[in-house]
This record gives structure tokens, C-alpha cells and sequence, in this order.
């Protein structure tokens, strides 16, 4: 069997949509920018390059038709490099490295950007035209809204306000160690924009406080617990990583940064889709054949606290290994962009804390989960 | 016209500069906002910043847009004050210190172009002593524009011109303050205090010094000199808690310093305790912890209202007064001579500060109407002082100080028996110092309805509406009935006006001189109706209202609504009809049926779905339109400024916005006529509606609407009706729905609303309160 490897992963700062440095650059310039980081990063030569596989969760306007083809053009790469773009919401740009695993296995290629973007300033949750089924709308909840499904996990698993807090606290100081360290510099491509170059993330919070977040008003429902403090912010964001063949990489003087061992998906509730990584994280640890305990890191999308307690109290997760440089609740979850970017994170965490095997899972709306388990090269 | 200013300097932030700054910049002009460099911090611009950051957060807003908000640009005087060299006007609005300010004005002088004006905002330092050593120049680019607080809101400018100020310089700025910046412009002579704060210091002294010595509660004093003598309805007390109590110091302290030593306003002196002793503790009005009124929260989370007891000093419940004597709360005569505490309160106020207006002779050219205009627009009085001698009959007011062994004002004296003003060949005229009558003249450009009510007929009229030749063609449809309500006869009178206009005119112009525009229907009329259960009836009434907008719509004449105030549910409705808006910029438009538990129910619901589907840069697709005008008649949302109606989507692009309220009329008749050559009624819209998916939708956003507490169970069944009408009922998203399948939608969707018995507690509670029911 071919192994396929994780050989590069870049991003752009992630910034708050609307009022952010980001809310002016189109989606689609975006992502050519970093995917454009991602070859000077890497030195692959384009020409080799099979298919750029885009996610993206609401793929219209600005990041609508095939805008993976459309991002290949405007990063100047060669006419002969594919495009597709891939929509499964929070978990597409994860998919996208799926999707050129398999690709890779069944001979299909050696070489795939699989990138992610999303901006939330400039195409809205939800798109421009929501038209729910009206009969599903009203026998199931698929289309529940992110925050109602967050209060639901935090109450079936009674995770305390308190609790939900701490979580945050602790993100956002990991996030803010990591960048005065130089840790989130090593993978972000500047960005250039109208006011000028865009280098650093701008969504951390390093001031937060267990106090500060207390003093919040609940977001989503007047009882509930869930606060815009313990929920990741909208944001604008792109992400890319090289997934190439083994023999591709080592051929090309690539650094292999991470295999990929498995993949999953799973399905469950929508109105409990927090949880779809406990299930998909579980399938995907069988399928590489070890258990949590052989985990070194872990990366647990944080869309809520709530579900992300819930997932790593449910697998059994250690803490020490999850989220080491912050997760979505300081960073920012640009949906399509946000499984690239943990695939690629839980990759190059492998190699500088050193360990063996990483996990990268998240939620999904609608009720999925997805995960990715990755060994050390 | 006089020349252009194109940019502003404002040089002071503090309210006042700030507000200036803000009300420029609302004018759609660029605006450099200056003040000194903070004594600490590291940002050198932080105080002008501070204040526009601040005016961001102020309710009543001072911006009428946020882009108006991005014309300010901050800086200070130490790093910047050059680039005054790029401004048409220069306003001063510095603390009120001669000695800064001419320091600023010799810096200026060197920095400024030739010709660019320089104004002080000053209420009481004599432009003579300002400009004490200036070039030639500079004097005569030299004069004093008096905004009064806030500068947005207060229609007020008191203009002072020096003997040197250059007659182009002046006729630049006030060209500017009153097209752009919306003021009615009093010219004062160069006199301590100039009109209106004189008269109102003065007043408010008087009032507050009778109320302590005649024994009178602070709630007395209110009921007798608030509303019987068209005063606010906050009255004496209830008025100084509004602009502060601290305030009164400061300005009797600069009036003392300035005022001759024999003026009548020394008399208001006196040692004031108990005002010094709430200052101190924080009790400086609204502004304050409380001022002679406080209101208390109840552990219950209700608010008490308390007022303070003059003689002890200590807050008490607030005390109803009993109803003043028949006809005292109407007649002015009837007040003064109304026995007991009533009458001799009245006259305390009215005697003195009567005469006091009346003996102003010299403060201003036209000194009647100046006066008059001053108190009006600077202190929100209903009449001025001569407008009040007048009703009181100035021969009798004139007798009654004889008889007190007062002094006579000198004008009195002239004028004798006559009145103040007088109509003739239907022109107002005023009485002049030489006891000769002069035309009232408005200002070039300037057409008020109340001068064309004196000089003709109405074509017709009934209780509730009335139509007018306002001259050229044009017809222009009044609404008169109490708060401008809607009801049968308004719609009778359109349809009239229709034919009307088809038949001898050009164009129909909707405005009116009324505070607001229109509150909408008359929902008074319709409980009536609901009541006994005369459902044909206000069928008949949503119906007649939608055939009467319709035909303003289609008629084959060019319709312009011109707003000013509130334009809420009706009143907003007729509007989107029109064929174009010139909406004076203080108009306040909204749909709020729902607040009451109704949808729309006159068209408007298909007018603001078509202009929101058409508007530039919506996203494609069925449902933009819906969930946008979904979001704004759900929540009943009113726009606070007519620019951002426009940003709302209630006006179009190509309506336009009147600064100046005494010029909509005049803009709005412009604007009909222009439309006159080639004039063709709209298209009939046709929609393409997203039918029950696109309700599935809204009724998601509707549930965490609830979930977050924002909507109540009753609101998700208005919304859920509200929705059905936008979304096109039964429509699926290939087929075409007509403006006449939504009208019906309407009629059926407001008719379920009015019969349910929710809805009926919310009209109740609205006629009763004031205050939406959130059942």
C-alpha cells in the first residue's frame, strides 16, 4: 500500500469577520495567496501538482461556483492543475485531504493541495438564499442553528457555565503563548491587503479572564450557558496543505511532515452535532488499529466549549495533548477552512513535540463528525 | 448663491464642538475635528477622538448616518491646526475664555486662507472684545454662529455680524448653516447673551425664585408653566433637570459679567441653598442621579418616580396636582386670572417675563419675530413672547402692569390695542419698533404651508385631511386629524386629490407642518370597530386603503411624500407608494404593525419587498429581499435619520433628504415638478417568492429569535403571519406572484390578526399606555 504523507501546511491570520483586516480581501484571493505560500513554502513544482481540493462550507457569491478552479487560476498555477471544491460545512477542507488520500490510493495522482476558506464577512452563515425543506424542517432538526445544538451538549452532559469558561481561559492562553513564542508565525502566509500586509492573527483575546467571561450575557437562549466567550467567532480564514504519495515526496525532497493512518466520518443527531467527533474519532482510532493512549496530539475542533468538553471527556482524552497551541475559540473558525488547518496543526505538532500518532476531529453541523488519525514520519 | 463651503474645521470637541462637528458632517461635508493635545497618553489626537467615539454611543444620537460619522477626521491644534488652511469655515467652540480665544484666533489668522470665515461659537462674550487685535482680514471673515444643544436637534442659530464682517463672508455661512446644516437662522445683535438665552435664564430664574416663594410643589409649578403656556411638557423643573442643573451657575455667573448692571436679571439673583447643595451631591438632572425629579428603581424592578420637596429639601413620591380650573389649561387670560395659586403663579411668570422679552428692543432687526423664533426653536416653546402677549391681548397685559404700578415695555406702549401680528391679504405681518406693520419675510427658497393656509382656501377638506393649491400645479395633501392619523376620510380625500390633480393640475406633493408626518392608522377607530365585531367593516377600511395608496401609486401624475417626524405604519406605507421621497433628514420611518400585533396591511409589504429586491448590490436569489424586509417589519424597526431610512431600504437611492425643515415643502414641490415632463406611472411589480421553504427559513430564525428572549410567543405567531404575506402564501418558487396576490395575502393575513383577541390586547395596551403589550 501507498502511503499517503501531509508534506506542508500554511494559513492565513484568521480575523474577525466584519471588523476585521480580513472583511476587505475577497475569499478567493485569499486562499491564492496562501496557496501561493504553500508552493514557495514547500518548493514543489506546481506543474506536478494534480487537482487543487477546495472546502469551503457556503459556497456561493464570492467563493461560489467552482472557486478551487478559480483560486488555481489566480495563484498563477499551470492550466493543467484540476479543481474541485468540496462542501461538507466545518468539515470540508478536512474532506478535501480525504478526498486526495483516496485519490492518491487508487492511483489517481501523487500530489494534491488540499486548501479551505471561508469568509464570513463577505458571504453570511446560512448563505444568501436558506430554503429549508419544509417538511424535514418540521420532523427533524436539520437545520438547527450552531448555538441552540451547543446548549443541547452542554445540558444532556451538564457541563457548567463555570466549566465552559475554564475551557476558554485556557485556549485563549495557549493561543497567546503560542504566538509570543513565534509558534503561529511559522504557519501563517501574510497576507497583502489594501491597508497594507496582514501577518498576525487577530482574533486572540490574551487578556481573557474567568471574571471577564462571567460578566457575559448568554448568547443563544436566555437560560442557557453558552456565551459568545465560550463559542469560536466568526471569522475569515484560509488554509492549504500539500498531501502528496510517500514516494512522491521523498523523490522530491519534500518534508514529510506526518502519514495519514485513517480517516472517518460519522453521523448523528443534528441537534447534538458537537458530539459527531466522538463517534468518527472512534471509528478512525480502530481503523489505524490503537487506542486514545497511544495519542500524543490531539486536535478537537473547539466550535463551543460545550461540545468540545463533551468529545474529550467522552473519548477519554489526556489534556496535555489536546489543542497545544490554542484551539478555535482564541484562533478563529473559519468554517471551510478549519479542518485543513487541524489536519495540517496536528501534522506539524508530530514533529516538534515529537510523539508518535496526532488525532484531528470535529463537529459538523447538521450532525456529522470527522477524523483524521496521523503517524510521525 | 454665495459661495461653497466644502470643508469644516471645528476647533473644541466638547458637546458643543463635537455636535457642530457631527451636524456638518451629517451635511454630508468633511470635517476636521481639533483640540488640544492630552496633558498624558500617547495618542495626540485623543481628546477630538474620544468625542467622536463618545457622540457614536450617544442617545439622542448626534449622527444621522455612520458614514457621516467617517467625514470627521481627528486631530489637534498643536500638530494640525495649519491645515485650517483647507477649510471654507472655521468654527471656534473653545472654552468661553476672551483670552484663549483670541490667543487661538491671532494662530489662525496667519494659517487661514483670505476669505475662509472664522466663527465663535461664544453665548455670551461681544464679538467686539473678540476680535481686539485682529488683521482687517480676519475681522472681516469674522462673525458669531450660536448653536444651541444639541446642535443636531435644536433647529436654533443665533448669527451676530460685526460692523466689519465682510457681507459675502456671512452670507457664505449662513447659506451653509441653513441649507446644509438645517438651522433657522435668528440674526442678534452683538448684545451680552444674545435672545434666547437671555429670555430663558431669565424665565427659568423667575419660575424657579415664584415657585419657592409662593410655596408651590415642584409638580404645581410644572402643571401651571409647562403645557397652558406652550412650554415643553417637562414645564420649569422638569426643563432645568433636562439641561442640567449645574448649567444655571454658569450661565447666570457669564450673564452677570456682561449684562448692564441695571438689567432686570440681577433681580433673579439670589442665594440658591438647596440648588448648591444637590449640585454638590450629584444631583444635577438627568444627566445626574436626579435632579427635582429622580426616578427610583422598586425591588420589583418598576421605576418610582419621586419628586424633591422645595422647603425640606428631601425626596418624596411624585403628587399628582388636581386639574387646573375649566378653560385655565387652555386660555392664557383664563390662567392669569385664575384664583388662588394657579393665577398668581402664572402671572408671576408671565408678567415679568413678558415685559423682559418686550423690552429687548435693539437686540435684533425684526425684533418681534427674532424674539419670537428664538424662544421657539432655542427653548422649544409653542409660541413666542409676542405670540403670548397676543393671546393674552397686548392692550389688557399692558393695563395690568399699569395697575400693578409696573413698568410699561416701551413697544407695549406702541403698539396699544394692536396685536403683535396681523394677517392681511393673507400675509402675516408684525408690529415694528416703529409701531408700523411689516411683512414677515421668510428666507429666499422658503414655502411654509402655514403661509399659504393664510392666504387661501383649501380645495376640500374633512376632519382629517385637507388638500392645498401650493402654486405651479402642484395640489399638496395635508393630513390634519389629532397625532395625523389615518382613517377613512384621509383615504377619501386621496382619492379625491387623484382626481383632482388629473383634472387641473400637475403633481401631488404629501407633507405636512404637523410634528410628525403620520403615526399611522387610526387604531382607536379600528378598536372601535373590532369591538362590535364589525369585521366588514374594517375590511372594507384595509381594502379602501390599499385601493387609495394604488391610486397614488398608478396615478398618471408624479406623486413626492415629503416627511418630517415620525412616518410609522400608514404613515410609512403611503410613503413607499410615492414616486419619490424628500424626506426632511429628522424623519423617522418605520412598518411596526407588529408591535401591535398586525402585519402591514395597506401595501407596504410588496412596496418594500420590490424596492429591497431592486436595491444595488442585493444578493440574486428569492430570498434577500423577503428575509431583509422579513428582519425590518418583524421587529419593527424606525429608522432614526432619514439617511438611514436610505440605509434601511425605505428610501431609494434617488429620493432625496431635506436638511432644512422650513425648505422641504419648497424641495419637495421642486422635485414633483421635475418629474412633471414625460411623466409614466410605475410598472406593476411582479415577484418571484420563495413560498413555504422560504418560511421555514424565517421560522428558523424566528425560533432562536425566542430562544434568545428577543421574541415572545405571541410575536412568533404575528411573524409567522407577517411571513406568510412575504413569502407568497401558497406560492412555489417558479411561479409569478402579482402585486394584487400579495395585497390579498395582506388583507387576509391582517384580518386573521385583528380577530384575535392578542392582537386586541396589544392595541388596547398601545391606545392606553403608549407602550407595546410584549404578550
Amino acid at each position: 500500500m501507498t502511503n499517503t504523507v501531509i508534506a506542508g501546511y500554511v494559513r492565513s491570520p484568521f480575523h474577525f469577520a466584519g471588523k476585521g483586516a480580513l472583511a476587505h480581501v475577497r475569499p478567493d484571493d485569499l486562499a491564492a495567496q496562501v496557496i501561493r505560500g504553500l508552493l514557495e513554502k514547500t518548493k514543489v513544482n506546481p506543474a506536478e501538482i494534480e487537482d487543487i481540493v477546495l472546502g469551503c462550507a457556503f459556497p456561493e457569491g464570492e467563493q461560489g461556483l467552482n472557486v478551487a478552479r478559480l483560486v488555481g487560476l489566480l495563484a498563477d498555477l499551470p492550466i493543467s492543475v484540476g479543481g474541485m471544491t468540496v462542501n461538507r460545512f466545518c468539515g470540508s477542507s478536512m474532506s478535501a485531504i480525504h478526498i486526495a488520500h483516496g485519490q492518491i490510493q487508487i492511483g489517481a495522482g501523487d500530489a494534491f493541495i488540499c486548501a479551505g476558506l471561508e469568509s464570513m464577512s463577505r458571504v453570511p452563515m446560512g448563505g444568501y438564499n436558506p430554503l429549508p425543506n419544509p417538511e424535514l424542517a418540521a420532523r427533524s432538526k436539520a437545520y438547527i442553528s450552531m448555538g441552540e445544538t451547543a446548549e443541547n451538549v452542554a445540558r444532556q452532559y451538564q457541563i457548567t457555565r463555570a466549566e465552559q469558561e475554564a475551557f476558554a481561559v485556557e485556549s485563549q492562553k495557549k493561543a497567546a503563548v503560542a504566538q509570543a513564542s513565534g509558534k503561529l508565525a511559522d504557519e501563517i502566509i501574510p497576507i497583502a491587503t489594501k491597508a497594507g500586509l496582514v501577518a498576525e492573527d487577530g482574533t486572540l483575546r490574551p487578556d481573557t479572564s474567568a471574571e471577564g467571561l462571567a460578566g457575559l450575557n448568554p448568547a443563544f437562549a436566555t437560560d442557557g450557558t453558552v456565551t459568545a466567550g465560550t463559542s469560536s467567532p466568526l471569522t475569515d480564514g484560509a488554509s492549504a496543505v500539500l498531501v502528496t504519495s510517500e514516494a512522491f515526496a521523498k523523490s522530491h525532497g519534500l518534508q514529510i511532515l506526518a502519514k495519514i493512518r485513517s480517516v472517518a466520518v460519522s453521523g448523528c443527531a443534528p441537534e447534538v452535532m458537537g458530539l459527531g467527533p466522538i463517534e468518527a474519532s472512534q471509528k478512525a482510532l480502530k481503523r489505524a488499529g490503537i487506542g486514545v493512549g497511544d495519542l500524543d496530539v490531539v486536535e478537537v475542533n473547539e466550535a463551543f466549549a460545550s461540545q468540545a468538553i463533551a468529545c474529550i471527556r467522552d473519548l477519554g482524552l489526556k489534556p496535555d495533548t489536546i489543542n497545544i497551541d490554542g484551539g478555535a475559540i482564541a484562533i478563529g473558525h473559519p468554517l471551510g477552512a478549519t479542518g485543513a488547518r487541524i489536519v495540517g496543526k496536528a501534522a506539524a505538532l508530530l514533529g516538534r513535540q515529537g510523539g508518535r500518532y496526532a488525532l484531528a476531529t470535529q463537529c459538523i453541523g447538521g450532525g456529522q463528525g470527522i477524523a483524521t488519525v496521523l503517524e510521525r514520519a | 448663491m454665495a459661495e461653497a463651503i466644502n470643508k469644516v474645521c471645528v476647533i473644541g470637541a466638547g458637546v458643543m464642538g463635537a455636535g457642530i462637528a457631527a451636524q456638518a458632517a451629517n451635511a454630508g461635508v468633511p470635517v476636521l475635528l481639533l483640540d488640544i493635545v492630552p496633558k498624558e497618553g500617547a495618542d495626540r489626537d485623543a481628546i477630538a477622538k474620544g468625542a467622536v467615539a463618545r457622540m457614536l454611543k450617544t442617545e439622542p444620537a448626534p449622527f444621522m448616518s455612520k458614514a457621516a460619522a467617517r467625514l470627521i477626521e481627528s486631530g489637534n491644534i498643536d500638530d494640525h491646526l495649519e491645515r485650517v488652511a483647507e477649510c471654507d469655515w472655521i468654527v471656534e467652540a473653545v472654552v468661553e475664555r476672551p483670552d484663549v480665544k483670541q490667543a487661538l484666533y491671532a494662530r489662525l489668522e496667519t494659517l487661514k486662507r483670505p476669505g475662509a470665515a472664522v466663527s465663535s461659537n461664544t453665548s455670551t462674550i461681544p464679538l467686539a472684545k473678540l476680535i481686539e487685535g485682529r488683521s482687517d482680514q480676519f475681522k472681516r471673515d469674522f462673525l458669531i454662529t450660536h448653536f444651541f444643544n444639541p446642535p443636531r436637534y435644536m433647529r436654533l442659530i443665533e448669527i451676530v455680524t460685526g460692523p466689519a464682517t465682510d457681507a459675502g463672508v456671512a452670507a457664505k455661512v449662513e447659506d451653509f448653516v441653513d441649507r446644509m446644516m438645517g438651522k433657522r437662522i435668528v440674526r442678534a445683535k452683538d448684545t451680552p447673551g444674545f435672545i434666547a438665552n437671555r429670555i430663558g435664564v431669565y424665565w427659568l430664574s423667575t419660575a424657579v425664585n415664584a415657585a419657592m416663594d409662593q410655596g408651590l410643589s415642584v409638580e404645581e409649578a410644572d402643571q401651571i408653566g409647562g403645557r397652558p403656556m406652550g412650554v415643553p411638557k417637562t414645564g420649569i423643573f422638569g426643563l432645568i433637570d433636562l439641561v442640567g442643573l449645574d448649567l444655571m451657575p454658569l450661565l447666570n455667573a457669564s450673564l452677570s459679567a456682561t449684562l448692564p448692571k441695571d438689567d432686570p436679571f440681577f433681580g433673579t439673583l439670589r442665594p440658591a441653598p438647596l440648588v448648591e447643595k444637590m449640585i454638590a451631591e450629584g444631583y444635577t438632572g438627568r444627566k445626574g442621579k436626579g435632579g427635582f425629579y429622580r426616578l427610583d428603581k422598586r425591588p420589583d424592578g418598576s421605576r418610582a418616580k419621586l419628586a424633591i420637596d422645595l422647603s425640606s429639601g428631601e425626596y418624596r413620591p411624585e403628587r399628582k396636582p388636581p386639574p387646573l380650573p375649566e378653560g385655565a389649561d387652555r386660555d392664557l387670560s383664563a390662567l392669569i386670572s385664575a384664583p388662588g395659586k394657579t393665577g398668581a403663579y402664572a402671572w408671576a411668570i408671565l408678567g415679568p417675563v413678558l415685559s423682559y422679552a418686550a423690552n429687548l428692543a435693539g437686540v435684533a432687526d425684526d425684533i418681534v419675530v427674532a424674539i419670537d423664533d428664538a424662544m421657539k426653536l432655542g427653548y422649544n416653546w409653542r409660541y413666542g413672547p409676542f405670540e403670548l402677549i397676543d393671546r393674552l391681548g397686548p392692550g389688557k397685559f399692558a393695563e395690568r402692569l399699569r395697575t400693578e404700578g409696573r413698568p410699561v415695555p416701551a413697544i407695549l406702549e406702541t403698539a396699544g390695542d394692536r396685536p403683535f401680528y396681523q394677517v392681511v391679504d393673507g400675509k402675516r405681518r408684525h408690529l415694528t419698533i416703529d409701531g408700523e406693520y411689516a411683512e414677515v419675510v421668510r428666507r429666499e427658497g422658503v414655502l411654509l404651508l402655514e403661509d399659504v393656509k393664510l392666504a387661501s382656501e383649501p380645495l376640500t377638506k374633512t376632519a382629517s385631511a385637507a388638500l392645498w393649491d401650493v402654486g405651479d400645479g402642484v395640489v399638496c395633501l395635508e393630513f390634519i386629524g389629532k397625532m395625523n392619523a389615518l382613517d377613512d376620510q384621509v383615504l377619501a380625500t386621496i382619492q379625491k386629490g387623484v382626481a383632482l390633480v388629473k383634472e387641473r393640475y400637475k403633481a401631488l406633493v404629501i407633507y405636512n407642518e404637523a410634528d410628525n408626518f403620520s403615526a399611522g392608522a387610526n387604531l382607536g377607530l379600528a378598536m372601535f370597530a373590532v369591538n362590535i365585531a364589525a369585521w366588514s367593516e374594517i375590511e372594507k377600511l384595509v381594502a379602501g386603503g390599499q385601493q387609495a395608496y394604488k391610486a397614488l401609486k398608478y396615478a398618471p401624475f408624479p406623486v413626492v411624500g415629503a416627511p418630517s417626524g415620525m412616518a410609522l405604519g400608514g404613515g410609512c406605507e403611503i410613503l413607499l407608494h410615492c414616486d419619490a421621497v424628500q424626506a426632511h433628514a429628522e424623519t423617522y420611518m418605520g412598518l411596526v404593525e407588529c408591535g401591535v400585533g398586525l402585519v402591514p396591511g395597506w401595501g407596504g409589504n410588496g412596496e418594500l419587498l420590490d424596492r429591497l429586491g431592486k436595491a444595488p448590490r442585493a444578493p440574486k436569489g428569492p430570498m434577500p429581499a423577503v428575509a431583509k424586509a422579513f428582519e425590518l417589519i418583524s421587529t419593527a424597526q424606525v429608522a432614526k435619520s432619514a439617511a438611514e431610512a436610505r440605509e434601511m431600504g425605505y428610501l431609494r437611492p434617488t429620493d432625496a433628504i431635506t436638511m432644512n425643515r422650513d425648505r422641504l415643502l419648497a424641495d419637495a414641490k421642486a422635485k414633483a415638478l421635475a418629474l412633471v415632463e414625460g411623466y409614466a406611472p410605475p410598472e406593476k411589480p411582479v415577484f418571484q417568492l420563495p413560498g413555504a421553504s422560504g418560511r421555514a427559513a424565517l421560522a428558523n430564525a424566528v425560533h432562536d429569535f425566542g430562544l434568545r428572549g428577543l421574541a415572545t410567543p405571541y410575536d412568533v405567531v404575528v411573524s409567522a403571519r407577517l411571513a406568510e404575506v412575504l413569502t407568497g402564501g401558497e406560492a412555489d418558487l417558479v411561479d409569478t406572484v402579482t402585486e394584487d396576490d400579495l395585497l390579498r395575502l395582506e388583507r387576509r393575513e391582517f384580518l386573521a390578526a385583528v380577530k384575535d383577541a392578542r392582537t386586541q390586547a396589544r392595541v388596547e395596551h398601545m391606545l392606553e399606555t403608549g407602550k407595546p403589550l410584549r404578550n
